[in-house]
């Protein structure tokens, strides 16, 4: 068919990073994009207009002072060194901590990160590594710590699937997105399973 | 189960044992001597696609029918797929059992079967058999490596050679999401 089996099931990884470039982001711009009245008049210039997202932010940059554009457009920014990315506050050596003590401590919940998480992330530590205060290895350790934990509790969780429902307060899109194809096929065919001896017609 | 799922008309292909209620001229062919009667109490074996039709619907009698259901055509008997061995064998230990051995199409024959006699019992234990087995289907799934297709341990190998059709769709999409997933985590 016009779109590939694998791509109709769920989503790709791909399609969720592109999903997630579309947050806003802080950033710490390096270059000036506001103009004086006195420069607009003389000469306007290239100036940012864009249907996706909002231009005003992206043509009223001064340098060192953040702003909050979209993520893509922050990475791209960042590529050329036009940009700083202000790591959001979730993202520290310490709050990380915390949210590893919770999963610790819950077996039986999730801690409350941001649904994004996991993305934006790696995202950060492959493109922005300089721009964290913390160690970016031990940042990596402690995500990769988190993501185990939460893994194991997915994967046990799964042992009471039924036909009815399931709930799954604070997973993140990736996450969910790892487990759809298993937890919806076979979710299907209890339901399918129960339905055919429960048949009132 | 949709009409052009190719699965599913495999599986309605199967043969189940069933048993004539009326002598009916012409039908021999079903028995492999075309021109001949079928005679009342011909045991014979006929495609699902076949029987689930000719074990609901009855002969319209020239007499007073609608006094109660008429008789059905044929009478389902109970087939091996479904016989106490097998759900004994499965009840013991469903991840143990060589399901693709028993049949290929074993849910989706059994899911007709239940829904055909409103089957509560066989219904439970396909479903207690559908989580044993899915969380094997699971770890084999997701345990992978990403660089070669070859690696699969002989453990691994055996346990999806007794998968029936659909626990090999589950454990292929299971597989492809996770291999996807793997190589994204690496390149990004």
């Amino acid at each position: 068919m016009a779109l590939p089996r694998d791509l109709s099931i769920g989503f790709s990884p791909q399609e969720i990073q592109f999903l997630i470039e579309n947050e806003p982001i802080r950033i710490m711009p390096r270059i000036t994009t506001r103009k004086t009245k006195k420069q607009l008049a003389k000469d306007p210039g290239a100036q940012w207009s864009l249907i996706t997202c909002d231009d005003s932010t992206v043509n009223n940059m001064v340098a060192m002072n953040s702003c909050e554009v979209t993520l893509w457009l922050a990475l791209l920014l960042k590529q050329q060194g036009k940009c700083n990315i202000v790591v959001p506050s979730w993202l520290t050596l310490q709050q990380l901590e915390k949210y590893l003590e919770f999963e610790l401590k819950n077996p039986s919940r999730f801690s409350n990160l941001p649904w994004n998480w996991l993305v934006v992330s790696s995202l950060l530590f492959a493109r922005c590594s300089d721009d964290f205060q913390d160690p970016v290895h031990l940042l990596r350790s402690k995500v990769q710590d988190l993501r185990e934990v939460r893994l194991g509790k997915v994967n046990k969780g799964l042992q009471y699937l039924n036909e009815s429902h399931l709930q799954l307060e604070n997973l993140s899109l990736m996450e969910i997105n790892e487990m759809r194809p298993y937890a919806c096929g076979i979710m299907d065919k209890l339901r399918t399973i129960h339905d055919s001896s429960n048949d009132t017609t | 189960m949709g009409y052009y799922d190719i699965d599913d008309i495999l599986a309605d292909g199967t043969r189940f044992p069933c048993r004539f209620n009326y002598d009916v001229p012409g039908l021999g062919y079903l028995e492999g001597n075309p021109g001949r009667p079928i005679s009342k109490n011909a045991k014979l074996e006929l495609p699902l696609w076949m029987v689930h039709l000719l074990a609901v619907v009855g002969a319209q009698s020239n007499e007073d029918s609608r006094v109660e259901e008429p008789l059905p055509f044929v009478e389902l008997l109970p087939p091996d797929l479904f016989a106490p061995r097998v759900l004994n064998a499965i009840k013991s230990g469903a991840t143990s059992l060589d399901l693709h051995s028993i049949s290929p199409h074993f849910y989706t024959l059994a899911e007709k079967w239940a829904t055909l006699f409103s089957d509560k019992e066989l219904s439970q234990v396909l479903k207690d058999m559908l989580l044993e087995r899915g969380q094997e289907i699971n770890n084999h799934a997701i345990s992978v490596s990403m660089f070669s297709n070859c690696n699969q341990t002989n453990d691994s190998a055996v346990f999806l050679q007794t998968l029936d059709e659909f626990e090999k769709t589950i454990y292929r999409d299971t597989n492809v999401n996770c291999k996807e997933m793997k190589k994204w985590l690496v390149l990004k």
